[in-house]
């Protein structure tokens, strides 16, 4: 039988083996997302030095695609400043929304989540580790 | 395709069953969230805005009166349908959840006083469920829960123990703690379960507590008498029973109607409008504001006529043959963990399960691919789902077009996540 075409093998071994998974212990921000359709669940921690993220975890209750884009988040977004990972996220979200198959050059190593935006339903899930960045992002401006 | 006596008569009925999906005939499993329609429903509805489309109960010009009367008609249709002596007890609302909303505001909070009490189950869907929380809240009562069995730990048969809920309803009234209403669902949309209606009914009322009963699931699975259930209420949707979106129904004994008051305001539920003050329609009209959905309850009375002329009695056979093959192919997988009663005995067509380590999102995409539709997440039963201990469950419910082939080919494609997943 042959793979689905959504489960590229990037994605699965993200989702099988995934990049700064779990809690950090003293974490400088904290964010929670859930998914309403599933009950899926995600808790982001952070690290954060003059800004710059120095470590991140994310405890992923979710699908293989939820888990995917939460280990390639961490990989994206550890050393960049707050700031910067907020403006890839947000970049992130545009992507999705456009209907072009375009992909900003920042966003490259995405790109295995990004051509899944077809599959609607699925959007919810790659974005709940995004939202939960962004969520540390503002709490870090209050 | 094994093709049994009764599908073979009604899948050219339903044209959306000859697309394919993703390069596979489409094997629709999902009829507990919506059921596809026949030819005849939708017919109905095209012959309604062809020839006699205008506004009911408004005109006295010939359209007019053809529109009143299809109006008039569907609600004797559902009136028979579901054993209600009269029509005048039909009332028309958008879907179940409206019909549940609509006693939860027309009839509970007016009667609701602080510290009294609406008893659910732990099965109920959202829609069954978040309407009296709210209710609760603005009157200062107090949700209880009827348990699954058993009371507790995670795992459960599916099953509510009737004897508890003599001594839940007992213990009410000892605290003096009024239960207002009893509200549950004859089949869960989970678990399958089929749940005693008659004989909860029986009990509740032993207590003086009136029953609404969600029928949004049993309503296409099983004949419905509510003269013979006794319940005070009951509630379903249209288009769980092959017919149009956006039309449903509530049932309401007389009693019941005349302590209600009015749901929305709006043309059609009023008697006399003053320049303060208004004085009411009698019911149904009542509770019936603004235009009503004519076209849908022509469609709404065609899915009734259709489901008469397939027969109960056989839909109810088929779902059992495939319920009991269903049973059989779970029972040779050790990593499918399956949620409500493990055997047909008090369970329809509706089977939620886990495959081990692969989560639900995962499993429907792979099912997909093969143009299978399921449900994955928590179908709205967060709190049943918490019961269970689990997030989230994939979802196969039946409908009278389903084929044993179909159930298999969803085995198969679990053998396919296995290899993506698991491997």
């Amino acid at each position: 039988m042959t793979t689905p075409s959504i489960y590229r093998d990037l994605l699965l071994e993200h989702a099988r083996h995934p990049k700064n998974s779990g809690r950090l212990e003293s974490p400088d921000l904290r964010a929670s997302a859930f998914n309403p359709l599933c009950g899926d669940e995600l808790e982001l921690t952070l690290t954060v030095s003059e800004g710059t993220i120095q470590d991140c975890k994310a405890q992923v209750r979710g699908c293989s695609i939820c888990q995917a884009s939460a280990s390639m988040m961490s990989e994206l977004i550890l050393t960049k400043t707050l700031q910067e990972a907020a403006n890839i996220s947000q970049v992130f979200t545009e992507s999705l929304q456009k209907d072009t198959e375009e992909i900003a050059e920042s966003l490259d190593s995405l790109r295995p989540l990004i051509v899944l935006k077809k599959h609607r339903s699925r959007i919810k899930c790659m974005k709940l580790a995004w939202d939960a960045l962004e969520e540390c992002a503002r709490q870090n401006q209050t | 395709m094994q093709i049994s006596p009764l599908t073979a008569k009604v899948r050219d009925d339903f044209p959306i069953l000859k697309r394919k999906i993703n390069g596979h005939p489409l094997a629709y499993l999902d009829n507990a969230a919506t059921t596809q329609k026949p030819n005849c429903v939708i017919d109905a509805q095209v012959r309604f805005y062809e020839n006699h489309n205008s506004n009911v109960s408004r005109g006295v010009y010939t359209l007019a009166e053809e529109a009143t009367d299809i109006y008039e008609e569907g609600r004797e249709i559902i009136a028979k349908f579901i054993g209600a002596a009269d029509s005048g007890k039909i009332i028309f609302s958008s879907g179940t959840t409206e019909s549940i909303n609509l006693v939860a505001s027309a009839w509970a909070q007016p009667k609701l006083k602080t510290g009294e009490r609406i008893m659910v189950t732990e099965m109920e869907h959202h829609s069954n469920l978040v309407p009296w929380q709210l209710v609760a809240q603005n009157c200062g009562a107090e949700l209880v829960y009827w348990p699954l069995n058993p009371e507790s730990g995670n795992s459960s048969d599916g099953r509510l123990d009737l004897q508890k809920l003599d001594e839940l309803l007992a213990e009410s009234v000892k605290l003096k703690r009024k239960i207002r209403l009893l509200t549950v669902t004859a089949v869960s949309n989970v678990l399958g379960t089929v749940n005693p209606i008659a004989e909860i009914v029986k009990i509740a009322h032993a207590h003086g507590v009136p029953v609404l009963v969600d029928a949004a699931q049993a309503v296409a699975r099983m004949s419905i008498d509510v003269s013979a259930w006794d319940c005070d209420f009951l509630a379903f949707s249209g288009h769980k029973i092959y017919g149009p979106t956006g039309i449903g129904v509530l049932y309401a004994k007389h009693e019941r109607l005349e302590e209600m008051h009015p749901f929305q305001g709006g043309g059609g539920m009023i008697r006399q409008v003053g320049r303060q003050t208004s004085t009411w329609a009698d019911a149904p009209q009542k509770f019936e504001a603004g235009t009503p959905p004519v076209a849908e309850v022509s469609g709404l009375a065609a899915a009734v006529g259709y489901l008469a002329d397939v027969g109960l009695p056989e839909i109810q056979q088929h779902e059992l043959e495939l319920t009991t093959h269903a049973l059989k192919r779970f029972a040779e997988f050790k990593d499918l963990e399956l949620y409500g009663p493990p055997e047909t005995i008090d369970r329809s067509g509706v089977l939620s399960f886990n495959l081990q380590n692969v989560h639900p999102h995962d499993v429907a995409q792979v099912l997909d691919e093969s143009g299978i539709a399921v449900r994955a997440g928590h179908h709205c039963t967060q709190v049943l789902h918490k019961r269970l201990g689990i997030a989230a469950s994939v979802r196969m419910s039946f409908g009278l077009y389903n084929e044993i082939s179909e159930i298999d080919r969803i085995f198969s494609a679990l053998d396919q996540a296995r290899n993506i997943f698991l491997a």
